[in-house]
């Protein structure tokens, strides 16, 4: 990762709002914790991939972060009418979308590219592979692709899983 | 917000023009930093070692949280072996519930076997046919490594690894064998 110009702002996490997907009582308690330690401004926690899309068209967070596997709307899902072209409020092709999962194959992975996951964190999630899934996310510029059905990050694009998955 | 749009490049290698299909677009907006800051200043790009500090105590405070949660959650998979093999969908779904959560969480609290064990049950849970949830032995072999690795964390690694990897044999076997059964 190069250096950007001088004036980095300390206090950037403040001004981020990211949702956070998952219906885990206790990986909320932690990724909340975990953003909290960042200093991220806001929060918003939704606990599946149905009340996730509520909850993006009604707060446009900057970045979501959700489980994979969930019930009774996944990850995957909520990814895909993030979207699709047609979804109306909660249409956007550029929100980064960070997975975490516990499924490591490469089928896996590109399963979710194609749904237009930005970024695969493989779990057991360590506080430095988020740190640098959302610094990533947050200073590169955002590439997307618009098709008749699809508006997201490119579908052939290389997408490597963050994580050993150990 | 500005965005430009171009037509030639494709997956990080360029194009030619006549390669990309005509109802394709490719766009590029400005990062979410850019967005908020403007380009006078920046996001830290580069992680902070004090940012990973906290983050890392964070982790550490609620591990001993979890340490004790661990051991009743355990107790909770064995009770639900029994009912889950014999049909009770509640106990059935409880049982992966507390599974995938062992999975994902932990290594993160610094039980990285528990993790692997809990994964190798995930994923056959996700599979498992009513006869795999009748006959429970897979399942009672997991949540019996489970135990032993939560009650003895001093046992051998060279046993420890060989059970795991025993299992996830057993595991990658049986979902071959479903593959193939079509």
């Amino acid at each position: 990762m190069t250096a950007g110009p001088a004036k980095a702002d300390p206090d950037f996490f403040r001004r981020l709002s990211i949702l956070v997907v998952e219906d885990s009582a206790e990986m909320q308690r932690l990724l909340t914790a975990l953003l909290e330690s960042m200093g991220v401004g806001r929060i918003i926690v939704a606990h599946d991939g149905a009340r996730g899309l509520t909850a993006f068209a009604a707060e446009r967070p900057d970045i979501i972060i959700t489980d994979g596997a969930m019930t009774p709307m996944d990850g995957l899902e909520m990814t895909r009418r993030i979207r699709a072209s047609d979804a109306g409020d909660a249409a956007n092709p550029e929100v980064p979308i960070l997975m975490i999962s516990g499924h490591a194959g490469r089928e896996n992975v590109t399963h979710a590219r194609d749904q237009g996951v930005t970024d695969y964190l493989l779990k057991p999630l360590s506080a430095e592979m988020l740190y640098e899934a959302i610094v990533n996310a947050v200073s590169r510029p955002i590439h997307f692709v618009e098709t008749p059905s699809y508006r997201g990050p490119s579908p052939r694009r290389r997408l490597e899983a963050r994580g050993t998955g150990e | 917000m500005s965005a430009s749009v171009t037509h030639s490049r494709l997956a990080g290698r360029d194009v030619p023009m006549s390669e990309t299909p005509p109802d394709v677009r490719f766009i590029r907006v400005p990062s979410i930093a850019e967005r908020k800051l403007g380009t006078s200043h920046t996001a830290p790009m580069r992680l902070d070692p004090r940012v990973l500090d906290k983050m890392q105590t964070t982790i550490r405070k609620l591990e001993t949280k979890y340490a004790e949660a661990l051991s009743a959650q355990v107790s909770m998979l064995q009770l639900l072996v029994d009912p889950a093999a014999k049909g009770d969908g509640e106990a059935r779904e409880r049982l992966y519930s507390l599974t995938h959560d062992m999975r994902g969480l932990a290594g993160t609290f610094g039980f990285p076997v528990i993790g692997r064990f809990a994964n190798s049950l995930c994923l056959y849970l996700e599979k498992a046919r009513e006869e795999d949830w009748r006959d429970a032995s897979v399942i009672r072999l997991h949540v019996d490594a489970i135990r032993e690795a939560v009650d003895n964390p001093g046992t051998d690694p060279a046993i420890t690894t060989e059970t795991l990897a025993a299992l996830e044999r057993l595991v990658a076997a049986d979902l071959a064998k479903r593959k193939i059964a079509g």
